[in-house]
């Protein structure tokens, strides 16, 4: 059969640097195919040489079997490959349904039209999503569905996903799935790139792996199992135990009473919640997108102010706090480390040196008003080799460095920070599989040193994994608190949805 | 830097290769009145530009410097020929520029005007405010020729002349000041990523407000060196586009618009570059017309090329997940 896209030998180098070193890839018709290797493996890179978003340095790309040289994503629209990315493309300002019908648009729109045709639109694909709800009003699971739909709408033969599900709760990726089946039964060919090994099995019918550039295996699904893709993708066989706590492990006892949030409010996003987190322990939280588990940590760590007729209190030791800005809670030694690391995690331009040591300057940790060069590079040096963060050499800027590894030094610039507190944010969205075991054994490791650490994720097994309690949200509020001996994905599950 | 050639080095190429040019080509060029007139002005060019080049690294831009320089400067003067002594003059003008410089860091920090729109607005507030109150006449000279305040700008060092002293002392503190002062720091911190420094626990808008105010001091110092070196100063400069030329300056040399990139070196280059072009262009008899021209296309084009080589697109966004 006639391959839908052929790429033979693609090789693109950036600045004399090799992303993708000669890879084969073929894609069929109505095929699920998916795209797996390391933060850094070049899958990013390869589905952009399809979708036009950059070109080949070397090789070739066949479209039904025409040699096609796509300049811009807009040209490969035309041809019908679409791509997903994870950065969304959407304008804030615009409405769902505005937003779907972008530069399709008639002359003259009735905007009743536009949004009872957009509503039986996202009906067909079973998305929740109001058709005249502004963009920047969604959260990232819905932008991501927007997203889809406009690229369903479009008609297209090849749609391109990058990390599709990485913002979805496990609701939403059923949801997803199933809309994946169905664009494959209409003959659409799907690709994805994913960190999540169970996905890739669960629903491709051909995995390709990728590591360092290099195209390493490529078989159908039946071909491979967990333990064979991770020793593709890593080179290595990682120990059993990356999403499994050790049987017999008993929790960490209860510390001191760290902090305590009773009956804060905010607006409609946080209701009522009420919990405590004590040091020596890791805190898990878990909820569904929206749930409010982002804001109240962020209302924690003052970097979301909270007005007075919210009402609702927060104690540290005791105390009563309000902070107004971040900075009042780092000096109290609350940290957060945040979701999105690329927009509010690290200074891109920066060293990982300077990274840290503005951390140690914005705690006032260090003495007096100069910075000491010294001081800087040696925590710096303690820092990455504490945590293993691997650069191609000191002077490399964080924006250069892969997500586990750009994910690491945020890590580290909380810590130099001294914390009593914790509250980490997703800690292994977009990481791959190696830096993830590093950072969770790493988390461990605080809690045992008498840290009170907070792990908000939505991902269940990270969870039942790290956590010594859980936290469950639902609406706005902590809903239920499990101890990890009587947790169960479904009982959480359960708890956070009804 | 990641390129080979740094924005940085071609410039500094560039600003050789007309330096040679104008030498060979131009009458008068390489003369000693023209050359230090040459200096003078690359002096004060470059003064302002360290001044604008803190304000682009933090992520903001200063518009008002080209009035609070010559407003304060009149008025300084004003006060002198009055007959207050030179030094309670300099308190009075730099309080004043202290004050301006806290008032622009406070629309931006806290009541968050976007810093081309709150300056560009003190600007015309400061000027319209100076010849209502403080410099009523245009061209304000200096009478009394003081020793020491006078060679200020019109002295020489061992054959050097004072304003590139000047010049050399407020880039050399700003150097250090940016580069291991906590404050200099943080300054690059909030101008790489204001989000990201706020979490940290930098003090952001404290910080705006030293940064406005430390500008409008060294617009006071860049104007004291215009008006010793000149005998006088005129505030109509505040309707000049010269705030373009300073611009100009610290974006050819290589300081991103976008901010957190870049550093005092950069703008010593930026200001020979435009410092020798300027001059050669006034030897050439060019109109006014046509040196505008000239300087407009070239800042668009520097602007063009720092959104080339400082790219925001998706491109750059993923780099780290290639």
């Amino acid at each position: 059969m006639q391959p839908l896209i052929e790429m033979q030998g693609v090789t693109k180098e950036y600045r004399g640097v090799p992303a993708v070193t000669k890879v084969d890839f073929v894609l069929q018709k109505g095929e699920i195919h998916a795209l797996l290797g390391e933060n850094g493996a070049g899958k990013s890179t390869l589905t952009k040489m399809m979708s036009g978003v950059t070109q080949p340095t070397h090789g070739e790309v066949r479209l039904k079997g025409r040699p096609v040289a796509f300049r811009t994503p807009s040209e490969a629209l035309t041809e019908g490959v679409a791509m997903v990315f994870q950065e969304t493309s959407l304008v804030p300002s615009m409405t769902v349904a505005q937003n779907l019908y972008l530069g399709d648009e008639n002359l003259f729109n009735r905007i009743r039209g536009l949004n009872i045709a957009a509503q039986t639109f996202l009906q067909s694909l079973n998305f929740n999503v109001n058709p005249t709800a502004l963009v920047s009003s969604l959260g990232a699971a819905h932008k991501q569905m927007v997203e889809i739909a406009r690229a369903v709408r479009k008609n297209v033969e090849v749609i391109i996903f990058d990390e599709p599900t990485a913002a979805l709760t496990p609701e939403e990726k059923r949801h997803f799935f199933a809309l994946v089946e169905r664009l494959k039964a209409r003959g659409v060919s799907i690709v994805f790139i994913s960190h999540a090994i169970e996905e890739a099995l669960a629903i491709a019918d051909r995995i390709t792996i990728l590591r360092d550039g290099e195209l390493v295996a490529s078989d159908a699904t039946a071909a491979f199992n967990r333990d064979t893709i991770i020793r593709a993708m890593v080179g290595r066989s990682l120990s059993d135990g990356l999403y499994r706590r050790d049987t017999g492990q008993e929790p960490r006892p209860v510390g001191e009473k760290m902090l305590s949030v009773q009956n804060v409010s905010m607006g409609s996003i946080v209701r009522n919640t009420s919990f405590s987190i004590y040091s020596g322990q890791i805190t898990g939280m878990f909820g569904l997108i929206g749930s409010g588990r982002t804001e109240v940590a962020k209302i924690i760590a003052g970097i979301v102010k909270r007005n007075f007729f919210n009402g609702g209190e927060i104690r540290l030791r005791e105390e009563p706090v309000r902070y107004r800005v971040p900075r009042q809670a780092v000096q109290d030694g609350i940290v957060y480390v945040t979701e999105d690391r690329k927009v509010e995690g690290f200074f891109e331009t920066m060293t990982i040196a300077e990274n840290l040591h503005m951390g140690v300057l914005s705690a006032g940790l260090s003495r007096g008003n100069i910075v000491n060069m010294g001081e800087m590079r040696a925590i710096a040096a303690e820092w990455t080799k504490t945590l293993n963060i691997r650069a191609i050499n000191n002077n490399a800027r964080v924006i250069e460095l892969s997500g586990g590894n750009q994910q690491k030094v945020v890590i580290s610039k909380s810590l130099v920070q001294q914390p009593k507190i914790i509250i980490f944010d997703e800690p292994t969205r977009g990481v791959d599989v190696g830096a993830i075991s590093e950072i969770h054994q790493f988390i461990n490791r605080l809690a045992d040193q008498g840290l009170a650490v907070v792990v908000i994720s939505s991902y269940l097994p990270e969870i039942l994994n790290l956590s010594d309690r859980i936290l469950v949200t639902r609406a706005g509020r902590v809903v239920e608190e499990f101890s990890p001996a009587e947790a169960t994905e479904e009982k959480i599950m359960y708890a956070a949805v009804h | 830097m990641a390129h080979g050639l740094s924005q940085e080095r071609i410039v500094l190429m560039i600003a050789t290769g007309l330096f040679i040019l104008f030498s060979v080509t131009l009458n008068g060029f390489l003369s000693a009145d023209n050359l230090l007139s040459l200096v003078q002005n690359v002096s004060i060019l470059g003064i302002l530009g360290v001044g604008m080049a803190i304000a682009i690294i933090g992520r903001g831009i200063d518009l008002s410097i080209l009035s609070t320089m010559p407003v304060s400067v009149a008025w300084l003067l004003n006060l002198i020929n009055g007959g207050m002594p030179i030094w309670a003059a300099l308190l009075c003008a730099l309080a004043l520029v202290v004050v301006i410089g806290a008032i622009n860091g406070f629309l931006i920090a806290y009541v968050e005007i976007p810093a081309i729109f709150a300056t560009l607005a003190m600007g015309i507030v400061v000027y319209g405010f100076g010849k209502a109150y403080l410099a009523p006449i245009d061209a304000v000279y200096i009478t009394r020729t003081d020793a020491w305040f006078y060679s200020i700008g019109s002295g020489r060092v061992l054959g050097v002349p004072t304003p590139v002293i000047v010049f050399a002392l407020v880039a050399a503190a700003a150097y250090l000041f940016l580069r291991y002062a906590k404050l200099g720091r943080f300054i690059y911190g909030m101008g790489d990523n204001p989000l990201t420094a706020r979490i940290t626990g930098i003090p952001v808008r404290p910080m705006m407000l030293v940064q406005y105010i430390i500008i409008s001091v060294i617009a006071l110092i860049a104007g004291i060196v215009m008006a010793t070196a000149l005998s006088g100063i005129n505030t109509r400069l505040a309707l000049s586009t010269m705030v373009y030329d300073v611009i100009l300056v610290v974006v050819l040399g290589g300081i991103g618009l976008s901010g957190g990139k870049g550093g005092i070196r950069n703008v010593v280059v930026g200001t020979l570059l435009i410092g020798i072009l300027l001059n050669g262009m006034t030897i050439m008899n060019l109109t006014y017309t046509v040196q505008s021209i000239l300087k407009s296309t070239i800042l668009l084009l520097a602007i063009v090329a720092d959104t080339l080589l400082n790219p925001r697109d998706e491109q750059t966004a993923q780099h780290g997940d290639i």
